[in-house]
Parts: structure tokens; C-alpha cells; sequence
């Protein structure tokens, strides 16, 4: 199947280095510490920060850090076809276990000892790349909840079809089976945090499509900073500083 | 759960006996709603329904399959709610599914009726293709985003709402198939048929805290009830389901008084949940 056009458009439309749209909402979920929606193109997700709290679980208390949980679920609705598993399945546990060590690394632990972070995540609508809405949108809720973190982490992904780099793919495109690298860098500090791929690709392939997903990393931070700078002003404002 | 302190109880019961409560609202006064309808593109139609903190959404698939062989002139309404962790930690892995099946049912018995689909809010046999062969399958998924009481209430609310959103495919049937066979069919991706939801019923929550009783309970309230009651109305007046809901005991005049003061209730919801899905359709339909 065609996936790149001879006219160098991809099958939504964009060219193969654009980035679909996306949109950040902080503060969706009112009894959370901390919260934010994230979307890119048609996929949707929620994530929200409860903590740092006392530990549930007493025997899951770390004496010198605290300890960060997630967990990620899927909406019944979330999928084309409408779909009905089990809670807890495979792929929801593998995603939560991804998200949460990509979140450690950037949350500054050592300061909050012998306390928890809960970290959930929630996807509306799935349409490729709900690993890196997730990540973006759950750095966004961190930092909504006022966790001291060491840079914030974005994640974009990039892959490899009809030998040309696309960044951002959608459902259609992840499944293609192509190559597709999933990236979490902390763009201040500039360091990798999570790199996942699927399928081969050579060397000099695989450094196009990871610089290409450096740049989608970083043209989300920026867009977050944005919102982030644009909430603290409205927090500014009604506090009448 | 909700930590309150003595003082803390004292004060909301004192208020609800007062008729004034934390939050400024009389017994009988809910909270402001807003309706957002058309918010998950995948299913043939979704709302989100906000009350307060309480934040829900609902959406309606339909899929073609085939009617129950005792029915064979019904389709099919399945309701399921699921409550996300990020509406509280306690819902975290397993620990939502109670609620989630406790309202699930409650829903399904206030909008849907009995077995027998009789006194339905949603009109089974609209739903029919060929009889006894093709029927379609509504499956209906609301979702607990943010929790702070009243939770029945307003996936109701947002179930009605999802449910006028709802645009069904038109389906040709090809015509020559006999007997057993299972006739071929075309689903139309242009046409779309409307939902008629003046019947589907609002669900009115009264939460019985002292001697009074409030609507539109938020969770520190919900938290210090003796025992709660959900009435489903319809546009008519006429109940379409009743459930109790914990606590203690509660006396057969309350109930039928509670079920009155319901009704009162119900004809103002329903009149501001109309407007607002209409404000919402229009709105969704400009953009």
C-alpha cells in the first residue's frame, strides 16, 4: 500500500515531517492534585496526579524516595470497534510500567521521602501514538500538580514507510508494520529518557528517524511551555499579583 | 474517601436543615450543567455532561447483529459504565468495578425497563432491520472522568444527550433473500437516521441527610446520607424506574413523597437539559 503520495502527502494529508495538530487543556479534573487532556490529531487522553500523599501500601514505602505509580486504562469507546477487555491486560500493563519509569526519571524523588505519586492515565480516543499523548499529557498533570520535577518529558514518535522518515504516525501508519520509534527526551537537559522500536531498520535509517522524533520532542516542549507559561498567568491574574 | 471532621458533618447537616447548604444551593436547587455533545468522533454518538466537579461522558456505538430469538421484533441496548482512577485513587485496578456495576445496573433498570424492554425510554423495535434476522446493537458506555457526587444522575443526563447525538447508518436490504438465509445488507456511510429520545427518561436523585431530604448531593454530602432514592421520569410524568439505594430504612410515605418532589424536580431538568443539548447541537454543528 501507498502511505506516501509521489506528491509527498501521507494519507491525512500531511507532509512527512508534520506533526498532526495538538491541543493541551490543564485542570480537567477538578479533584485531582494535578490534571491535563492531551491530543494529537484524534487521539485523546486524560491524565491526573494524585500526590505526593502518605503510602496506601506500608510495605511499598521507600525510606530516602517516594514512590511513583501509574496507571493506564483504555475506554470502552476509545478504539473503531468497541472493545471489551479485561482491566489489566498485557499491553495497558506494559504502557503503565513504560510511563512510570519515564516519569521517575524526571520527578526529583529524593525530596519527597516515604510519600506516593499516583499517576493515571486515561485514553479517550486511541488513534496511534497513546503512548506519547499519555507521556506529554502526564508531564503536563506533574507539572499542574506542582511536583518538583528536573525538566518536563515530551514524547512524539517517528517511523519508516515507502522509505521516507514520517513523524507523528497515526492508527493507520503504526500498523502498516513499518519501523516505529517511540521517543521520551527531557529537551532542557537534552537526554534521552525512553526509546522504544519495533521492526529493523539500518543504522544510518534508524539516526534520520530518531533525529526526526528529537525534533517532534522538541516542538512539543515548546508547545507545553506555552500552555504552562499561559496557565501560571491566568493563576497570576486571579490572584491579582 | 471523604475524611471529614465532627465539625465538618455538623455543619453541612446543620445547613441541609436549614435549607442552605455549603455551597449556597436550597435542597432542591442543582447544580449548573453543561453539555458538550459530539466529543468522541469514533462512535455514532457521545456527550460529555458536566455537574459541578462531577465530570462524565457517554457514548452510543451501534453494531448490526441479530435479535434474541424470543424477541425477534427488539434490538438490543447494552449499558456499561466503567469508572476511570482518574476520577479517585480508589478505583485504581479492580477497586472501581463495584460502583461501575452497581451503576450499570441502576441504568439499565431506570432507562431500559425491565427484561421484557416494556416501559423502556428507548424504543427497542425502532431498532429492527429485518425481523428475527438483523437488528442493530446499541452498546451504551458512559465514563466517570471526575467524581464528586450525583454520578447516576449525570450519566443519565449524558446518556439522553449522547442518545440525540446519536445518528443511526440508513441500511439497504437486498432484496431475494428467503428463508433461512441471512439477507445481505448495504449500511448507507451518508444517510443517517435520528434517534427519537422525547421518551428517554432524567434520573432525579434524592439523598435523604436528617429529616430532608436535597437533590444533586456532592460527595462530603453524598458521604453523610442515611439512604438514597433515584427515580427515572420521563418528559410525561410517568416513572420509568426506581431504585433504592443503601442506608436505613425508609418509610412508605417518604418514598411517595419523595417520589412527588421527584416529579417537580424532573420537569425543570428536563426543560434545561433539552435547551442545553439543543445550544450544544447547534453549537457543534456550527463549527
Amino acid at each position: 500500500m501507498e502511505y506516501v503520495s509521489p506528491e509527498g502527502l501521507r494519507l491525512d494529508g500531511r507532509r512527512p515531517m508534520e506533526m498532526r495538530q495538538i491541543r493541551a487543556e490543564i485542570g480537567v479534573v477538578a479533584k485531582a492534585d494535578g490534571s491535563a487532556l492531551f491530543e494529537m490529531g484524534n487521539t485523546k487522553v486524560i491524565a491526573a496526579v494524585y500526590g505526593p500523599r502518605e503510602v496506601q501500601n506500608r510495605s511499598q514505602q521507600l525510606n530516602d524516595s517516594a514512590l511513583v505509580r501509574c496507571e493506564y486504562t483504555m475506554a470502552n469507546f476509545s478504539t473503531g470497534d468497541r472493545m471489551r477487555k479485561p482491566k489489566g491486560d498485557r499491553r495497558s500493563t506494559e504502557i503503565s510500567l513504560v510511563i512510570r519509569q519515564t516519569m521517575e526519571a524526571c520527578i526529583m524523588t529524593h525530596l519527597m521521602p516515604r510519600s506516593q505519586i499516583d499517576i493515571f492515565v486515561q485514553v479517550l480516543q486511541a488513534d496511534g501514538g497513546t503512548r506519547s499523548a499519555c507521556i506529554n499529557a502526564a508531564s503536563l498533570a506533574l507539572a499542574d500538580a506542582g511536583i518538583p520535577m528536573r525538566d518536563l518529558v515530551t514524547s512524539c514518535s517517528a517511523g519508516y514507510l515507502n522509505s521516507t522518515p514520517l513523524l507523528d504516525l497515526n492508527y493507520i501508519e503504526d500498523s502498516a508494520g513499518g519501523a516505529d520509534v517511540t521517543l521520551g527526551i527531557m529537551p532542557k537537559l537534552d537526554k534521552v529518557t525512553l526509546l522504544q522500536m519495533d521492526a529493523k531498520l539500518s543504522v544510518e535509517t534508524f539516526e534520520n528517524v530518531m533525529q526526526l522524533a528529537i525534533e517532534g520532542c522538541k516542538a512539543v516542549a515548546t508547545y507545553i511551555r506555552e500552555v504552562l507559561l499561559e496557565n501560571t498567568k491566568q493563576l497570576e491574574s486571579r490572584r491579582g499579583i | 474517601m471523604v475524611g471529614l471532621s465532627i465539625g465538618e458533618k455538623h455543619f453541612i447537616q446543620g445547613g441541609i436543615a436549614q435549607d442552605l447548604r455549603s455551597d449556597g444551593r436550597k435542597r432542591l436547587t442543582t447544580r449548573p450543567i453543561y453539555v458538550e455533545t459530539g466529543v468522541i468522533s469514533q462512535a455514532n454518538g457521545s456527550a460529555r455532561v458536566r455537574m459541578g466537579a462531577t465530570d462524565v461522558i457517554a457514548s452510543v456505538k451501534a453494531e448490526l447483529g441479530r435479535p434474541n430469538a424470543l424477541q425477534p421484533d427488539k434490538g438490543k441496548v447494552v449499558v456499561n459504565v466503567d469508572c476511570s482512577p482518574t476520577a479517585a485513587p480508589m478505583f485504581e485496578g479492580r477497586g472501581g468495578e463495584e460502583l461501575s456495576a452497581e451503576l450499570s445496573v441502576a441504568l439499565q433498570c431506570c432507562l431500559l425497563g425491565g427484561k421484557s424492554g416494556s416501559g423502556a425510554g428507548i424504543d427497542l423495535s425502532s431498532l429492527v432491520v429485518v425481523e428475527g434476522k438483523i437488528c442493530w446493537d446499541l452498546y451504551i458506555d458512559g465514563l466517570v472522568v471526575s467524581s464528586d457526587g450525583n454520578l447516576l444522575d449525570a450519566l443519565g443526563a449524558a446518556i439522553k444527550a449522547a442518545l440525540s447525538n446519536t445518528g443511526i447508518p440508513k441500511v439497504n436490504v437486498a432484496a431475494g433473500a428467503s428463508g433461512n438465509e441471512q439477507p445481505e445488507v448495504d449500511v448507507s456511510d451518508e444517510e443517517f437516521l435520528q434517534f427519537d429520545t422525547s421518551r428517554v427518561p432524567v434520573i432525579v436523585t434524592l439523598t435523604k441527610v436528617g429529616r430532608h431530604y436535597i437533590v444533586d448531593a456532592t460527595s462530603e454530602e453524598e458521604s453523610q446520607m442515611s439512604s438514597a432514592v433515584s427515580i427515572s421520569i420521563n418528559r410525561q410524568g410517568h416513572i420509568c424506574g426506581l431504585t433504592k439505594r443503601g442506608g436505613a430504612g425508609l418509610d412508605p410515605s417518604i418514598i411517595l413523597d419523595m417520589i412527588s418532589v421527584a416529579k417537580t424536580v424532573s420537569e425543570q431538568l428536563i426543560n434545561t437539559l433539552d435547551s442545553h443539548i439543543a445550544a450544544a447541537e447547534a453549537g457543534e454543528e456550527e463549527s
